[in-house]
C-alpha cells in the first residue's frame, strides 16, 4: 500500500513571536516540523514495521524552506518526500485542493495529516482534504490498523469516543496519544541525505477563502514570580487563578 | 568565499541533539549531579541515536563525521548539561588518535566494536599524577618485550577509564630521551595487570565518571602501537588540537545555558517596580553574556572548519578553546549574579554550570597551556 503523510512547518513551540501592527513576525524563528504531523509520520511507519508493505511518501504545500521539515520525515523513515511549491499562505480548502492531485497521482491509499495545526490552530486540512478526494475521514484517531482494505480506528468523539471501520482509501488525522513519536536517529539523517525530494511548483487552485481583515490578538505572559512560603504560595496561585476566572 | 550557513543535514543533526538536550538530558541532569552517577540511561539512547562515537570513519561502520558537525552536536548537548556531554565527548577523545593516526587494520580492530551496538566507550590517558601540561615529563614506562610491549606506571584524571573499551595510552621507552622516546599504545580493557580508582570529590561534571589508571606490568602486543616509536607525543597534541574544539562547542552551550537562564528570570523578577532586566545593571550583564556566546560559538566554528579543511588547526582551537572556556565560566558566574540567591542554590541550574564549566578551563590542556601556545605563536611571527 502507499501511504501519503501530509506535513506541515510550523515556528519551533520555543521561536519568539512578534507582533506588528496587524502581523505576527517570524522573523529569525526556527522552523520545524509540526509535531501533530509528525504523529501521522510515526504511525505510518508503525503500520510498515507492523508487516504492511507500504511505501511512504511525505508530502507538502509551501515555500522552499519547507524542505527542511520533510528532510526531518526523510529522517524518521519516509522513504521519499514532494513539495509543492509556492509562496502563498492557502487556505486549508485551498491547500486540500493542491495536495489532492499529488496524493491521486500517487494513487494513495492512506492519507494521514495532523489534527491540527500547531500554529494556526486550524482543524480544517484533514477534513477538507477527504471531502476534496471523496474519501471518508477519521479525525482525532487515538489508535489505528489496517485490516487488508479496511482501517480500524478509534477517534476521539464529542462524548468519550468511538470505534470505526471503513474502506481504504481514507483520510486520517493525528493528534497527540497516537503514539510517542521517535527522534530520526543520526546515522538516518545521513542517509536521508540520498533519498529523493522532489519539490515542484503548486498547481494553481483558486483560493476559496478571501481573507478580509484582520486583527491579532495579543496576550503577554503576566511573569509573576510567586515567592515564600510554599502554603502562602498555593493560596497565591489560587487566587491567580481564579481571578483568571479559570 | 565565506559561508556561515549550515547544511540540512547539519541543521538536522542540531535538531535532534537539541531535542535530546532538553527532553532526556536536562531532566536528569541535577539527579546525577547530586549523586555523582553515571547516566547510564542517557548514554544508552545516545548510542542508540547515534550520538555517542562521532567520528568513528564510515569504513569502520561509523558516521565519519567531521569536527564541525561534533561542534555542532556539542554545542547542544551541553546546553543540556556538561559533564554528560563530557562522556560522550571523552569516549571521542580516544577515538581521535585512532582517526589519525592507526592503520586500517588497528581502527578495524578498535574502532569497528564501538559503533552498531550499545554503548561502546573510548578513553584517553595523556596526564599523569606529577605530569600533566608537560607531556614530555611523562613517567609511564613502556618496556619492549617479547612480541609487544610491557607498560607500567599511573595514570591521571582519565574520563570515562574504567567504563572503556580501550584506552589509548601515552607512555615513553625511555624517559631520558622524553617526547622522542613517547609511544602511543591501545590498551584494552581486559588487560592483565590494568586496575582503576575512581576519584571522587569532583566540584562539578559529577555525572561523568573520573579514574586514576595503574598499569602493572600490563602486556599489549606489537600490533597495539599507533605510529612509530617516537610518534607519541605528536599524537597526544595533533589529537588535543581537534578534540579542544569540542570542549569549546561544549562551553559554548553552557555560555548559552547561562544566557537562556538569567535572561528568563530577568524578564521575569522585578525589582524596584520593573523586571531587573529593565535595569542597566543586568540588562548590561545580558549584553555581555551575549556578546561572548556569539563570539565564543564563531571562533569555536571557524577552528572546526579549519580541522575539517584539512589545515592546521591547533592555534584557532587554542585560542577557541580558552576563550569559550573563560567566556562560559564569566556567563555563569554572571548568571549565578542575575539570579542572585537562587542562583546559589541547587533548585536552580546556574550553579551547576558554574561548577561544571570550571572544568572546561582546565582539561585538554588548561588554558594557561593554551595561553603559552597562542603567545608562542604570535612571537615567532613578530620575530620573524
Amino acid at each position: 500500500m502507499k501511504i501519503v503523510t501530509v506535513i506541515r512547518r510550523v515556528p519551533d513551540a520555543e521561536a519568539r513571536v512578534r507582533v506588528e501592527g496587524d502581523d505576527v513576525v517570524l522573523t529569525g524563528a526556527a522552523w520545524v516540523l509540526d509535531g501533530m504531523d509528525e504523529y501521522g509520520v510515526e504511525e505510518a511507519l508503525r503500520l510498515r514495521e507492523s508487516g504492511i508493505d507500504a511505501e511512504i511518501v511525505a508530502l507538502a504545500v509551501g515555500p522552499d524552506a519547507t524542505e527542511e521539515a520533510l528532510r526531518t520525515a526523510l529522517a524518521m523513515g519516509a522513504d521519499r518526500a514532494r513539495l509543492l511549491t509556492t509562496d502563498a499562505a492557502p487556505d486549508p480548502l485551498t491547500t486540500a485542493r493542491m495536495l489532492a492531485a499529488a496524493i491521486q497521482e500517487e494513487e494513495a491509499d492512506l492519507v494521514l495529516v495532523g489534527g491540527k495545526q500547531a500554529d494556526w490552530d486550524s482543524a480544517a486540512l484533514g477534513p477538507a482534504l477527504a471531502e476534496t478526494l471523496g474519501w471518508p475521514v477519521a479525525d482525532w484517531t487515538t489508535s489505528l490498523a489496517v485490516d487488508g482494505d479496511t482501517l480500524q480506528c478509534v477517534h476521539d468523539a464529542d462524548v468519550g469516543n468511538e470505534a470505526l471501520a471503513m474502506p481504504l482509501p481514507a483520510v486520517v488525522t493525528t493528534q497527540q496519544g497516537l503514539n510517542d513519536p521517535r527522534y530520526p536517529t543520526l546515522p538516518n539523517i545521513m542517509k536521508a541525505k540520498r533519498k529523493e525530494l522532489r519539490a515542484e511548483p503548486a498547481p494553481d487552485a483558486s483560493a476559496s477563502v478571501r481573507t478580509v481583515s484582520r486583527t491579532v490578538e495579543q496576550r503577554e505572559r503576566r511573569r509573576t514570580l510567586i515567592e515564600g512560603d510554599p502554603r502562602e504560595g498555593a493560596h497565591a496561585i489560587v487566587s491567580l487563578l481564579r481571578e483568571a476566572g479559570a | 568565499m565565506i559561508d556561515f550557513s549550515l547544511g540540512p543535514t547539519q541543521k538536522e543533526m542540531q535538531g535532534l541533539a537539541r531535542r535530546f538536550a532538553r527532553d532526556r538530558i536536562a531532566p536528569v541532569a541535577a539527579q546525577h549531579d547530586r549523586d555523582a552517577s553515571y547516566p547510564t540511561d542517557v548514554i544508552d539512547e545516545a548510542a542508540r541515536l547515534g550520538l555517542l562515537n562521532l567520528r568513528v570513519p564510515e569504513a569502520q561502520g561509523g558516521l565519519g563525521l567531521g569536527v564541525l558537525d561534533e561542534a555542532i552536536v556539542g554545542e547542544e548537548l551541553a546546553f543540556g548539561c556538561m559533564g554528560i556531554y563530557t562522556v560522550l565527548m571523552a569516549s571521542d577523545l580516544g577515538v581521535t588518535p585512532l582517526v589519525l593516526h592507526g592503520s586500517e587494520n588497528q581502527r578495524d580492530r578498535f574502532l569497528t566494536p564501538l559503533v552498531g551496538g550499545g554503548a561502546r566507550l573510548a578513553a584517553f590517558a595523556l596526564s599523569e599524577p606529577d605530569a600533566g601540561s608537560d607531556p614530555a615529563a611523562i613517567r609511564t614506562r613502556a618496556r619492549r618485550e617479547e612480541g609487544g610491549w610491557r607498560l607500567n606506571g599511573r595514570k591521571m584524571w582519565i574520563s570515562n577509564g574504567a567504563l572503556a573499551d580501550f584506552t589509548v595510552v601515552f607512555a615513553t621507552s625511555d624517559p631520558e630521551r622524553g617526547a622522542a622516546a613517547s609511544v602511543a599504545l591501545v590498551v584494552p580493557a581486559d588487560a592483565d595487570g590494568l586496575s582503576w580508582r575512581e576519584v571522587h570529590g569532583k566540584l562539578g561534571q559529577r555525572a561523568a565518571p573520573t579514574f586514576e589508571m595503574i598499569l602493572d606490568d600490563v602486556h599489549v602486543p606489537e600490533d597495539h602501537l599507533l605510529g612509530e616509536v617516537g610518534d607519541g607525543i605528536r599524537i597526544a597534541l595533533s589529537t588535543l588540537d581537534q578534540t579542544r574544539v569540542p570542549v569549546a562547542a561544549g562551553s559554548v552551550g553552557v555560555a548559552r545555558r547561562a544566557l537562556h537562564e538569567a535572561s528568563r528570570y530577568a524578564t521575569e523578577r522585578k525589582a524596584f517596580g520593573k523586571p531587573i532586566a529593565q535595569h542597566q545593571a543586568i540588562a548590561f550583564k545580558l549584553a555581555d553574556m551575549e556578546i561572548r556566546l556569539q563570539t565564543a560559538r564563531w571562533q569555536t566554528w571557524h577552528a572546526a572548519w579549519l580541522a575539517d579543511a584539512g589545515e592546521p588547526c591547533g592555534h584557532h582551537a587554542a585560542i577557541a578553546k580558552a576563550y569559550a572556556s573563560d567566556a562560559a565560566f564569566e556567563s555563569a558566574s554572571e548568571a549565578v549574579n542575575v539570579l542572585g540567591g537562587y542562583g546559589y542554590v541547587d533548585a536552580y541550574p546556574v550553579a551547576k554550570l558554574l561548577r561544571d564549566v570550571k572544568l572546561n578551563q582546565i582539561y585538554e590542556g588548561t588554558n594557561e597551556i593554551q595561553r603559552l601556545v597562542i603567545a608562542r605563536r604570535v612571537i615567532r611571527e613578530a620575530e620573524a
